[in-house]
């Protein structure tokens, strides 16, 4: 199979981009796929704690740039599936210490031992959003049901498109059901419709996220909770599979649903 | 944390936040990358174990920051001539 570079980015902070990555990164290894995780927020890594492998570095992916460790030393194996990787990437340093040319040259290096090669890239439509995608064949664009974040998801869908590295494929996260009903929360088809993109998967405002952050067990590794649900489905569809997208559960009581409280 | 509880996984999560935070923020703060305790561990295990009987499934490596001082701190069981964990005196 052939290798596909898959940048995660979104433009606003916080929207979910390093738990998107974590999440449909170990789904697809789950899935029995080849999977290398790349940390692509210098100076302020976050996916190492997310995968709960952070105790394990020793090189990163600045090391393995700047010629101190070998490729091989800079990938941490995740033995909770088959065959899944991350590359961490340094703390202490800033977002210029791996230019686009590196990162693209990391990328092939890494292209013939796996299937997916997944970019967490950082906030912001600056140099280190410029890096992770230059190496990109797919991009996921991470939004909230905000207005602010999709006018942003629409500055770097417009950003990767100008680089030919489009369409790109977009992921609401964050989506609680009954606010939607209730008409308080922009709808999945609103937000398509408003950045004209094709959407790739709809993640619920889940409770268990904040707890499997806490252990470092992101939440497709175990239990079926929506958002697991929803990773693990835009993981297939990733595949080339066609899964159609399920009612949205809220993660709230009956009780709470039929309320309307979820 | 009790063994219960390490084998039911029910230790509370902010718990294992806290811990997990403590940790990665010590390293981040010396610029000593975490995983770097494991492989000095291995050479001092590899270093004492041709003089001495120590017990290495025992031994840990820890790095611990105080204010501005910093220390790695090492602790390497030894074992009895049985094999076995070596029990401090206990004063009679
Ligand atoms: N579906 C969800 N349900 C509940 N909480 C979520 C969900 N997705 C993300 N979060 C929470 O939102 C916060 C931000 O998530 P995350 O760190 O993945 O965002 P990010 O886009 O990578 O941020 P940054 O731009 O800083 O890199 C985290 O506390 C995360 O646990
Ligand atoms: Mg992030």
């Amino acid at each position: 199979m052939k290798s596909a570079v898959i940048t995660v980015t979104s433009g606003k902070g916080g929207v979910g981009k390093t738990t998107c990555a974590a999440n449909i990164g170990s789904a697809l290894a789950l899935l029995g796929k080849r999977v290398v995780l790349i940390d692509g927020d210098i100076g302020l890594r976050n996916l190492d704690i997310v995968m709960g492998l952070e105790n394990r570095i020793v090189y990163d992916a600045v090391d393995f740039v700047e010629g101190r460790c070998r490729l091989r030393q800079a990938l941490i194996r995740d033995k909770r599936a088959p065959e899944l990787y991350l590359m961490p990437t340094a703390q202490t340093r800033d977002k210029s210490a791996i230019n686009a040319q590196q990162m693209k040259h990391l990328c092939d290096e890494l292209r013939s031992d796996f299937d997916y090669i997944l970019i967490d890239s950082p906030a912001g439509i600056e140099h280190g959003f410029h890096t992770c995608l230059a190496p990109a064949d797919r991009c996921l664009v991470v939004t909230n049901p905000e207005v602010s974040s999709v006018r942003d998801a629409d500055r770097v869908i417009g950003l990767i498109e100008a680089a030919e590295k489009g369409p790109a494929h977009l992921i609401i996260n964050r989506i609680v059901p009954a606010r939607v009903r209730r008409q308080e929360m922009l709808s999945t088809e609103d937000i398509a419709e408003v950045l004209s993109t094709e959407i790739i998967g709809i993640v619920p405002e889940d409770e268990n996220i904040l707890v499997s952050t806490n252990r470092g067990h992101p939440v497709v590794m175990n239990g079926k909770s929506p958002a697991a649900q929803a990773f693990h489905e835009i993981a297939r569809r990733i595949t080339g599979e066609i899964v159609p997208f399920q009612p949205l559960r809220s993660s709230g009581s009956i009780l709470q649903r039929l309320f309307g409280r979820a | 944390m009790n063994i219960l509880q390490q084998l039911f996984g029910s230790k509370n999560s902010a718990d294992t936040a806290k811990q997990r935070l403590r940790f990665v923020l010590i390293h981040d703060r010396a610029e000593i990358p975490p995983g770097l305790l494991d492989l000095i561990k291995d050479d001092i295990i590899a270093a004492l174990s041709n003089r001495l009987p120590i017990d290495r499934e025992g031994v840990t490596v820890h790095f611990d920051q105080q204010g501005n001082e910093s220390r790695v701190l090492v602790d390497v069981p030894l074992l009895n001539a049985n094999g076995r964990r070596r029990k401090a005196e206990r004063p009679a």
